[in-house]
């Protein structure tokens, strides 16, 4: 069994392709719990509709404000505790400070703001990976974070263990 | 718990082979249901041959219930059993309906029909007799093929299940080569993914006539 080892692009700055994927694994995930939002408010609405409760204007406004603050804060928790979100972790990304650590809760809170102004002119804030010299979103220069490599390769059983299968028989 | 020497042991011996394994418990498996056949037939030939065994119905009969019971084991035997009461059982009262009636036929058309059926009434009725109880035979074992067939393959699948299910060095195969797939696929799509990184961007950096670069920016050290 080949013992995991760091892969040699750790710490450097990671591309458009795989942030792009990453991006749209997150996406994805970040609709269904959208989608199970307002699954879980119609269901609501029709059951206390039987016991002749009116709420479907409460529910709404609950959909439209607070289903979104949830989906957000998946980004600000992931980022802030870890530095990666599911995405992230799948590609083998991590986001993080000019020290390597994972930025605190005001600063991914500003690097999410930095996604609104990325997309706003045709998503040209996320291009900008292709051309910058460090590899930086608009996003990332409004944070100041990085998106690097951060994974170990040939790591099979560390990926679901954490433990390698020479550690586990010591 | 292990310990240390076992564990040393253990590590030495060589990854078991998924494909030996799985032969392995499917040869095992098809010996052992192999000598519960020929088991079970004796059995079934025991019963056939008692005296008592006469034309029965098969959810009446506790033998014949206690015969599905034992059919877990008997797929070749309960298939025989339904074919051998097609193949035979109907095509013999079959044919001795016939000739009965082509008896009858012969005498009402040769005007000694009164003479003959006379002389022909005790064994007319005997072949009558003996014509429904082979039906009867007949039908109870055909339905009792078709049950114990059925009965046969939902209990063999099952103890297939069984069989691999139970099997510990099977469990652990699908653990170990779970883990490496997805272990491996996902550093797979990771790599290409870094490579696809430089391809793109090289791509750009021409277009855009600039200088090429070779690794990406080292931006931090590694936290």
């Amino acid at each position: 069994m080949t013992k995991p080892e760091d892969s040699p692009l750790n710490g450097r700055a990671a591309g458009f392709v795989t942030r792009l994927l990453a991006y749209v694994m997150d996406a994805v995930i970040v609709a269904g719990m959208i989608a199970l939002g307002g699954w879980i408010a119609v269901l609501l609405d029709n059951l206390l509709e039987t016991f002749g409760i009116e709420t479907r204007a409460a529910l709404a406004a609950i959909y439209v404000f607070v289903i979104p603050v949830i989906a957000a804060l998946y980004y600000v928790v992931f980022w802030s505790l870890t530095g990666r979100t599911v995405g992230k972790w799948f590609m083998g990304l991590k986001v993080v400070n000019p020290d390597g650590h994972p930025p605190s809760i005001g600063r991914s809170f500003a690097r999410l703001f930095g996604y609104l102004v990325s997309a706003v002119v045709f998503w040209l804030g996320y291009v900008w990976v292709l051309v910058d010299p460090q590899r930086k979103a608009w996003h990332d220069h409004m944070a100041n974070t990085f998106v690097v490599y951060d994974y170990r390769r040939s790591s099979r059983d560390f990926v679901m263990t954490g433990q390698t299968t020479d550690e586990k028989a010591d | 718990m292990t310990d240390t020497s076992t564990a040393e042991h253990e590590s030495q011996e060589p990854q078991p082979d998924a494909w030996a394994t799985v032969v392995r418990l499917v040869a095992g498996g098809i010996g052992e249901g192999v000598d519960r056949v020929l088991q079970a037939s004796a059995a079934l030939d025991a019963m056939a041959t008692e005296p008592d065994s006469g034309p029965m119905l098969v959810k009446e009969n506790p033998d014949v219930m206690a015969l599905v019971g034992l059919a877990s084991e008997l797929p070749h035997l309960t298939a025989s059993a339904a074919e051998s009461a097609q193949r035979f059982a109907y095509p013999v009262t079959r044919t001795v309906g016939v000739a009965v009636n082509t008896v009858l036929y012969l005498a009402e058309v040769t005007g000694v029909a009164p003479f003959v059926a006379g002389l022909t009434e005790p064994t007319r009725t005997a072949i009558q007799e003996e014509r429904e109880r082979l039906t009867k035979v007949g039908t109870a074992e055909y339905a009792r093929g078709r049950v114990l067939a059925v009965y046969s393959f939902e209990e063999s699948i099952a103890a297939i299940v069984d069989l691999v299910s139970e099997s510990p060095e099977l469990a652990e195969l699908v653990r170990e080569q779970t883990i490496g797939i997805t272990g491996s696929a996902v550093n797979e799509v990771r790599q290409t993914g870094a490579s696809a990184d430089s391809l793109t961007e090289g791509v750009i950096r021409r277009l855009l006539r600039r200088p090429a670069q070779g690794l990406p920016p080292q931006v931090v050290e590694e936290p």
